[in-house]
């Protein structure tokens, strides 16, 4: 090609990028119908007048409320297994945060020997499969430990192990983000390493600690693989495990009922801690705006 | 990164790690050595229930082996072909769905992306069990699914023990774990580097195939990774869509055996042959990360 | 500083790792601990009945009834919500029901403390040698249980269990297939013992079901090929089985659960494996405008026929509570309105197969899924095998299950 044959390509090809891509915002919006529509329709039929988990019949609230045996509000078994997900979820929110915030900033800043060992001990639970976690998990505490039962403490155990990494890959972002000068500002001017931890390193990590306890809260709500290796029955069911029970079975829509429930659930949850940062973000002079918060949680999960 | 040196061999940082430490080796790494006891333990003549060894010297590797052998030549060789194939041709259509949206986000979606991330971030807040139980319902034979599918010639039976259905399950439930770690390397990538090669002569797609695809490798191998390590040990799937001998998943069998209570020794001896099968990738992975946690904090 | 890390270095400091967690944990061995039994089953057979090794203390007399929750032990759909409820309300307490999929995982769980319940119902005399050898259960106190005197005749002394020290026998039921009459299944082969070929029909694939329970399914399978011994020993009859359990896997993909008395009401299965109750419950779960006509069920001439019992756990932590709930379903008119939901037929002399007709519990169609004490006594009956002989017929099932 020739000289001006490269320049008008070059021209050609520039206008050609520029050209907002046709395909690509049709597969994109093909995706967004795809993963949330079926989850939609779901939640609808929790509202079906009949008995079909599939056929529409009408709008009513039976399963929710009306139904004096079946419906959430009426059954028992609902109401344990459901206080049973949101105090293990509680309790496992409140061992794993400081104990992961604890660990990501004691892992991320040593440096001398044996760092590598224990960033990589950190960072195995995130891709070990849940089964392998849950199995271990059952054996171990059948076998070995004994002394706690199964069933909640149990659970409470395998959730906050399986937790703590998710916190760590949550708080490490944002640390890498601050650096050190602040903390090192704060020791300048006097402070102790504790009271620099404390007062400044802390408070810079709020947008992270607020992003893992959504995280957290969400990933133990929903869990059912450790969940039912560890459980022993009805006393210790959590929503989750129910509905798994139920999938395969013809039961009614008020399994819908309870799956959207929980889906709530999470989504409050996600909500509020949306708020939080919100909140966190603002006081703290930085910039807001939803795309900055969700970069926060996204980040988290990258 | 802008960090003033912090005295990083102080040992406070250690002290402070040391209790989470604790108990990832308690609740991580033990339970993986209690896993080896059962599966080269003994078991219990009459229960069948599993009579560990803790001692390593005292190893009997003879359910192991028979295992092992049921593997090479046996009825669980089927199992894990079957699984393998399942996740890689899951992972690989998974790619196939998530890379473009991943690129669209990162590269065009200008005004809208913040809608677009929120929308594509939503379904992790749903739980797998809703997710999964609206596509059960969708494909029963009267669903809306499956009278949609009919509408455009598809008539089948979905929910009849089929391995597509099952491959399609396993998309449908992991492709959102791919698409954010995705996203997060694509947006990082420098796109002016694309826009060098189109003025040096490059077609959109030749920029695409020699500048972009290259970039985003560690985003690529990192999402293969974090989708097939867990999909490998995945068996609610089959257990939701099938329940059929023939879409049976090595961890089926696993929760087979130890949950159904009958042969906990042979549960524990797949659970090694599954790790063992993660190990490379996995391996690979940690090695990654903490590179690059390394790298970031020097 | 090293930021990279050699495999080499990796692989030593994961053993540097590993061996410290190995110290750790022959630390906590300690803590731990199974020890291995060495106590032998009691085994009985119809031909050689056998009285249980009597484990721990039966509860006093005139004790006094506890109050609180009551945790029952149960398969799903296993028992009428009504009936509990009224036993709820009578006695003033709870009854929280807690479900598992096969016995296997109530022996495994109740050994591993992972299940502490005060009442099981639904187990048969395959587990029981071994629940006793473990012992895990409790002799019962009949005088608690007024009602046991309307239990059929021939099961008050059941010969694997004699003198009836732990078990009150439940429902009866028979093996056999279970279908729709709507759909296109060929009823010209449910002749005398020949009907189990339909189970391999490629016409039902993805359409079929099979029970998840190893005995039932590789019994049905040796008695196709003519081996007419549920309890059988024989590891060629055995294999011969297995291949054609394969066989069946490759030729109609089935779906293997126990929930066949909703699947084939429900439409999703056209035949199945399963147990005579299961087309009887089936009528609940059938949708609102089909009528009970499209439940059909073959009862083969040569068949396993059986019953399950109640039981009470050593550990139970309510045992008058658990007698008294055992008596409520004795009580003739609680288990007829037990039966309407639960479909299987009571072991009680009085509901016999007229009256379940003439309370209208049984609809025509259905006449042949009834158990009447002829076909009960002339059926085989599966007992407990010996652990050697188990593993025998897992093997098969690994082979089936696993594809």
């Amino acid at each position: 090609m020739n000289l001006r044959q490269t320049i008008r390509h070059a021209a050609a090809d520039r206008v050609a990028a520029h050209r907002r891509p046709r395909v690509l915002p049709v597969l994109m919006w093909a995706y967004v119908v795809w993963s949330l529509v079926p989850v939609a329709i779901a939640v609808l039929f929790s509202f079906n007048d009949g008995r079909s988990r599939t056929v529409w019949q009408g709008f009513s609230l039976r399963w929710w409320t009306g139904d004096p045996n079946a419906s959430l509000l009426h059954d028992e078994s609902l109401r344990t297994a459901t206080i049973n997900s949101l105090v293990l979820a509680a309790l496992t929110i409140i061992i794993t945060l400081p104990l992961g915030t604890a660990l990501a900033v004691g892992t991320y800043r040593w440096r001398s020997r044996g760092s590598t060992s224990a960033n990589s001990l950190v960072t195995a639970p995130v891709i070990t499969p849940e089964l392998v976690v849950g199995a271990s998990l059952l054996l171990v505490f059948t076998h070995l430990y004994a002394m706690i039962p199964l069933g909640l403490p149990a659970q409470l155990l395998g959730h906050i192990t399986f937790n703590l990494s998710a916190v760590v890959v949550t708080i490490r972002a944002r640390l890498a983000m601050i650096g050190g000068s602040y903390e090192e500002a704060a020791r300048d001017l006097g402070a102790s390493r504790m009271q620099a931890v404390r007062f400044v390193l802390l408070p810079l990590l709020q947008p992270a600690i607020v992003a893992s306890v959504v995280i957290v809260f969400a990933t133990s709500i929903d869990d059912f693989v450790i969940s039912s290796f560890l459980s022993t029955g009805a006393a210790s069911e959590t929503v989750p495990v129910r509905i798994y029970g139920a999938v395969r079975s013809a039961s009614s829509p008020s399994l819908n009922a309870l799956a959207t429930l929980l889906v709530l659930i999470s989504i409050t949850a996600l909500f509020l801690g949306i708020v939080a940062l919100w909140a966190i973000r603002r006081r703290q002079g930085e910039n807001v705006s939803l795309r900055t918060v969700l970069a926060e949680v996204t980040q988290a999960d990258a | 990164m802008n960090a003033q040196p912090i005295t990083h061999r102080d040992r406070v940082w250690r002290v402070i790690a040391t209790p989470g430490i604790a108990w990832l080796v308690a609740l991580f790494v033990v339970p993986f050595y209690a896993v080896a006891c059962v599966a080269f333990g003994r078991i219990d003549p009459i229960f069948r229930s599993a009579a560990p060894e803790w001692n390593p010297l005292a190893w009997d590797a003879t359910t192991a082996v028979g295992v092992l052998g049921d593997i090479s030549n046996g009825p669980l060789r089927g199992v894990l072909l079957r699984t393998v194939v399942f996740v890689v041709v899951a992972v690989l259509i998974s790619f196939i769905i998530g890379y473009p949206v991943a690129y669209y986000l990162a590269r065009h979606a200008g005004r809208r992306r913040t809608l677009l991330l929120a929308l594509v971030v939503l379904p992790f807040w749903v739980s797998y069990l809703m997710r999964m139980l609206a596509w059960v319902n969708l494909l029963q034979p009267d669903g809306f699914g499956s009278r949609a599918l009919r509408l455009i010639g598809l008539d089948r039976v979905w929910l009849d023990g089929s391995a597509t259905t099952v491959v399609l399950g396993l998309v449908y439930g992991y492709v959102p774990f791919l698409i954010l770690p995705l996203y997060a390397t694509l947006e990082r990538i420098d796109w002016r580097l694309v826009d060098a090669a189109r003025d040096l002569g490059a077609s959109s797609r030749q920029a695409f195939w020699r500048v972009t695809l290259p970039l985003s490798k560690p985003g690529i191998a990192a999402g293969a990774l974090l989708l097939a390590l867990p999909m490998l040990g995945d068996y609610y799937t089959n257990d939701l869509l099938s329940r059929s001998p023939n879409t049976e998943m090595l961890g089926n069998q696993i929760d087979f055996f130890l949950n159904a209570g009958t042969q906990p020794q042979r549960g524990a001896t797949l659970v090694l042959v599954l790790a063992l099968m993660l190990a490379v990738g996995a391996s690979w992975y940690v090695r990654s990360v903490v590179r690059q946690v390394a790298e970031a904090t020097r | 500083m090293t930021s990279r890390i050699s495999r080499r270095q990796f692989v030593v400091r994961s053993l540097v790792a590993g061996g410290g967690s190995l110290a750790l944990a022959q630390l906590l061995a300690a803590c731990g601990g199974a020890t291995e039994s060495t106590t032998s089953l009691a085994i009985g057979t119809p031909d050689a009945p056998v009285r249980l090794p009597t484990v721990g203390e039966p509860i006093a007399d005139g004790v006094p009834l506890e109050s609180g929750t009551l945790q029952l032990l149960n398969y799903a759909d296993y028992v009428n919500p009504e009936t509990v409820a009224a036993f709820e309300e009578r006695f003033g307490v709870k009854v929280e029901i807690s479900i598992y999929d096969t016995e296997e995982v109530v022996l495994a769980k109740m050994r591993s403390g992972a299940f502490k319940p005060d009442v099981i119902l639904g187990l048969t005399d395959t587990v029981l040698a071994r629940m006793v050898a473990a012992e895990l259960l409790q002799p019962l106190n009949k005088t608690y249980v007024e009602n046991f005197g309307n239990v059929i005749a021939g099961l008050r002394d059941p010969y694997y269990d004699l003198g009836a020290q732990y078990t009150v026998p439940y429902v009866i039921y028979a093996n056999g297939i279970g279908y729709r009459t709507d759909r296109d299944v060929d009823t010209s082969v449910f002749v005398g013992d020949e009907g189990w070929n339909a189970l391999w029909d490629s016409r039902y694939a993805g359409r079929l079901g099979v029970l998840d329970s190893y005995r039932d399914a590789i019994s049905m399978a040796m008695f196709r090929n003519g081996v007419f011994d549920p309890n059988s020993a024989d590891a060629a009859a055995l294999s011969a089985a297995g291949d054609e359990l394969v066989a069946l896997a490759d030729t109609t993909r089935p779906q293997i659960d126990v929930l066949n008395y909703e699947q084939i009401a429900a439409g999703n299965r056209d035949i199945a494996l399963c147990w005579s109750g299961d087309v009887l419950a089936g009528q609940q779960y059938l949708p609102e405008d089909t009528g009970v006509e499209v439940l059909g069920f073959w009862y083969p001439q040569t068949t396993i026929t059986a019953n399950d019992f109640f039981c009470v756990p050593r550990e139970s932590s309510k045992p008058v509570l658990a007698h008294a709930f055992i008596n409520h379903l004795l009580d003739v008119d609680n288990a007829l309105a037990n039966q309407s939901f639960v479909g299987y037929q009571p072991a009680l002399e009085a509901l016999t197969a007229e009256k379940l007709v003439e309370a209208g519990a049984i609809p025509e169609s259905l006449l042949s899924a009834l158990v009447s004490p002829e076909t009960y006594a002339s059926g085989k009956r599966l007992v407990s095998l010996t652990p050697e002989v188990d593993a025998l017929w897992l093997e098969q099932w690994t082979r089936f299950t696993a594809g």
